[in-house]
């Protein structure tokens, strides 16, 4: 894997003094996201709009804040998600970067 | 790494909540944070919280320097779907809406037929410094670095607007780039500013020191507006809109607010709505880029502490260092200013560490307002955790 990524990094680096008259490769990062129940459902529906990184770089969080989350990705941004689908999300991610406070 | 960071710190609040009252509402930010493996487009490896969209943050070593390189300059983007490719035979900068005639300007246009301006210009995510907040606020946990400073170049926003003709009963200028959500419903990443806001800082600017600017810092054309946080600055610009009326936005309505009292700030926890505000213009700030935590300095040796200070444009007027721990402060000495008031001023301080271990060094702006910056621990909490501003600390070791 890391010989993967640094062949991606010299690759890109090599890019890096050319204009933007090429189409641009934004590379791909691999977060390490943890497994666990309903993840599909997060795999299916976060990926749409963002990366892994936009999750678990939120910092470990309470459960109002999780669902309220995935209500704004809902409700203000769009994501096609049904009611039960939105709480299998906020178990996920509250199980898995919660911070213990489940109100 | 960095959840490990979270992990720690999420246990001292846990710990800190149970005494009580003595929980501190701010910290230092995530600091030492390890630059990415791979690198994005024109950019150097840098501090990476996601790929899509790329949010990118400087290590600390850039902030050592008043102009922050291109490729090493923080990326912020909102909206997954970026064009990756943009043809100039395409390209137009639209003007709509209240004007006297609509007009659209080539990038060569935009070059040639208005008078250049230059500014220095600090740029700052609302959210630098976030991750220093205790309870986490909501959020990327930006450390220190998703800010950078720039020499731009450009035309003026009023006078492109002027040749459209701004129309009397234009109140409100909306701003719109080229990038896309994935969902058609959900809203453009479209900003708002009243006309009267309008100076002649504000630039469209088409070159970054002294280059086009890079494909991830908004590549052709990007908004400038000095003092201000980088929320309206917006990239690969495309439309100026002028209105009326103030278009209901989610990006200006429910994104980028602060509590509208004095101390910006709210009880954490509460789930009382406050009433809010927009985040604006910038508060004093200054930075260490050298030493950074990790740096380990002989006893008695030569060490020049080096950093940046900035605030809104009301110009930075001293610069002080403490290496006692806050008890006693000296002044810095500040470069000569002649990159202007919005810009970083670079100051460097040199003492001889005459003690083994932990040496800690502490910096505090203070702008010609009078305005210092507070200790981490007086900063007050605000649920999306803007406008961090502690005095900066970093602890060396003496060997």
């Amino acid at each position: 894997m890391y010989k993967f990524l640094l062949a991606i990094a010299l690759t890109v680096l090599s890019l890096s003094a050319a204009e933007v008259k090429e189409d641009m490769q934004v590379p791909y990062i691999p977060y390490e996201i943890k497994m666990g129940e309903h993840f599909d459902v997060v795999q299916a529906q976060c990926l749409i709009c963002h990366s892994f990184g936009y999750i678990i770089n939120q910092g470990p969080q309470s459960k109002a804040f999780w669902s309220g989350k995935v209500q704004k990705m809902k409700n203000a941004f769009g994501m096609d998600i049904t009611d039960e689908d939105a709480v299998l999300v906020t178990e996920y991610l509250y199980k898995h970067y919660g911070n213990g406070d489940d109100k | 790494m960095q959840r490990r960071d979270f992990f720690k710190k999420s246990l001292a609040v846990a710990g800190a909540a149970a005494i009580g009252s003595s929980l501190e509402a701010a910290s230092q930010p995530i600091t030492g944070q390890k630059v990415s493996q791979v690198a994005f487009p024109q950019k150097r490896p840098m501090i990476t919280y996601s790929d899509r969209p790329p949010l990118l943050e400087s290590p600390r070593n850039v902030f050592a320097q008043a102009i922050t390189p291109n490729d090493q300059f923080f990326v912020r983007w909102h909206m997954p779907e970026i064009p990756t490719h943009i043809d100039l035979k395409e390209y137009r900068l639209k003007v709509n809406g209240e004007v006297e005639k609509e007009l659209s300007f080539t990038l060569d246009e935009l070059k040639h037929e208005f008078e250049p301006v230059e500014v220095t210009a600090v740029l700052q995510c609302g959210g630098n410094g976030r991750s220093a907040f205790s309870p986490i606020a909501g959020g990327i946990q930006w450390g220190n670095g998703a800010v950078g400073n720039a020499k731009w170049k450009g035309a003026r926003l009023r006078d492109v607007l002027e040749r459209a003709g701004i129309k009397k009963g234009a109140h409100w200028i909306g701003f719109n780039g080229l990038d896309n959500a994935a969902y058609y419903k959900t809203p453009n990443f479209v900003r708002e500013m009243h006309i009267e806001e309008l100076d002649d800082h504000v630039i469209v600017a088409y070159e970054m020191n002294g280059e086009e600017l890079p494909y991830l810092n908004g590549y052709p054309v990007r908004l400038i507006i000095p003092g201000y946080y980088s929320d309206s600055w917006v990239k690969m610009l495309s439309n100026l809109t002028l209105t009326t009326d103030y278009q209901k936005l989610f990006f200006m309505d429910v994104a980028y607010r602060i509590p509208d009292n004095d101390c910006e700030c709210e009880e954490p926890g509460s789930h009382k709505k406050v009433k809010t505000k927009p985040i604006t213009t910038m508060n004093v700030k200054s930075m260490i880029g050298y030493p950074t935590n990790d740096t380990k300095v002989y006893l008695n040796s030569h060490l020049t502490v080096r950093g940046v200070a900035f605030d809104q444009g009301k110009g930075i007027r001293e610069v002080q260092v403490s290496i006692d721990g806050g008890k006693t402060w000296e002044a810095a000495i500040l470069d000569d200013g002649k990159n202007g008031r919005y810009s970083f001023r670079e100051f460097r301080y040199t003492f001889n560490p005459s003690k083994y271990g932990k040496q800690t060094i502490m910096t505090k702006a203070i702008n010609k307002a009078g305005e210092e910056q507070p200790l981490a621990k007086e900063i007050k909490w605000n649920h999306g955790g803007y406008k961090y501003n502690g005095i900066d600390t970093v602890t060396v070791e003496v060997v």
